[in-house]
């Protein structure tokens, strides 16, 4: 089972497809969510995940908004998109049948 | 460039080649320079750093060889150097004429010991830690200053002490090129070294500090490249 952040990553990243990469998916992460990702937090996540065999990574183009430095681009593997789903699902199990306005479960 | 910039530059030296290039892009992208970034790229080596050590090698290396051999193989090296004296000044006896035993054979033995285990233990621990073998660096040598500090043996030399260091040196660096060795060398090496150790069992208590030494040599036929007729033609079948 992955953890919160793993979540959080994986789905940032399928969500910009082609265009996921580092500070790619850390303002998606802060837009989506409203909590800063720190570079650190980041890239050892992205590593663990790549180690899990959950996401493929690459180095991409240099740009010259990057300071003509390259992109360290991030793939979705099946395998990661099935934890992802499995994750998600386990969330929705958890939160079946409870009122967050009252506190307790209808 | 300010001087925030350079010291993020500097600090970016920790991290690996890719991973630089990408961080330091992602830090010009966000507009994250200066102060933030710097204190970004500290945090992301610090994270990698803690991340090392959550694996059992780097926590045998650094305290369960690099620390306690470095305070043992320091007495060898004492007991090596004092040997050594009492050679020349019996082999000035003889000189005068007086007949004394030699005992160039108990210091060459010991001399050899005294390598083979500096040797056997620098090479684990540079195999075994490459990423932190700083920290077992720092903490081989931070004994060997306290007892520098602390020597008061005026018929020698203080840096009889570390007379182990060159060959320690030696296997580390080793350890760092290459993972393994051959499987017969490092039988010969760990069997001869045993053997030669042998002769001090005698002495009560000194079993412990040699096993506390020999065991790096024994590790390396543990995790030594297996020639085919022990592996049973594996390597053949795949």
């Amino acid at each position: 089972m992955i953890g919160e952040f793993e979540y959080a990553l994986i789905t940032a990243a399928v969500r910009l497809g082609d265009a996921a990469y580092g500070a790619a998916i850390r303002e998606e992460i802060a837009e989506v969510t409203g909590r800063t990702c720190s570079i650190g937090a980041l890239y050892t996540t992205v590593d663990r995940l790549q180690t899990k065999g959950l996401i493929e990574t690459w180095m991409g183009e240099a740009t010259p908004q990057r300071g003509g430095r390259a992109k360290r681009m991030i793939r979705v593997t099946p395998k990661g998109a099935q934890a992802a789903r499995a994750f998600y699902e386990s969330v929705l199990r958890l939160s079946r049948g409870v009122a967050w306005e009252t506190g307790s479960v209808s | 460039m300010g001087i925030d910039c350079r010291l993020t530059l500097i600090a970016s030296k920790l991290l690996q080649p890719l991973e630089r290039e990408a961080v330091l892009g992602d830090l010009v992208e966000a507009g994250e320079s200066g102060w933030r970034g710097l204190f970004a790229v500290l945090g992301l080596w610090m994270r990698r750093q803690v991340d090392l050590w959550t694996n059992w090698r780097p926590w045998l290396a650094a305290f369960g060889l690099a620390l306690p051999a470095s305070f043992l193989l320091m007495g060898f090296s004492l007991s090596v150097s004092h040997a050594y004296q009492q050679w020349i000044r019996l082999g000035l006896f003889r000189l005068t004429g007086i007949s004394v035993g030699s005992g160039f054979s108990l210091l060459l033995c010991n001399a050899v010991v005294l390598c083979g285990w500096a040797w056997t233990g620098g090479f684990v621990v540079g195999s075994v830690s490459r990423r932190t073998v700083w920290v077992s660096a720092a903490l081989s040598l931070a004994p060997c200053l306290f007892c520098l500090e602390r020597f008061r043996v005026e018929s020698l030399s203080r840096f009889c002490l570390l007379l182990f260091l060159p060959p320690a040196v030696w296997g580390v660096r080793r350890g760092l090129q290459i993972a393994c060795v051959r499987f017969g060398a490092a039988l010969v090496l760990a069997a001869a070294l045993t053997a030669l150790s042998i002769p001090s069992w005698s002495s009560k208590g000194s079993w412990i500090p040699n096993w506390a030494l020999s065991w790096p040599a024994w590790y390396l036929v543990a995790t030594a490249q297996k020639p085919d007729w022990l592996t049973g033609g594996q390597r053949d079948a795949k």
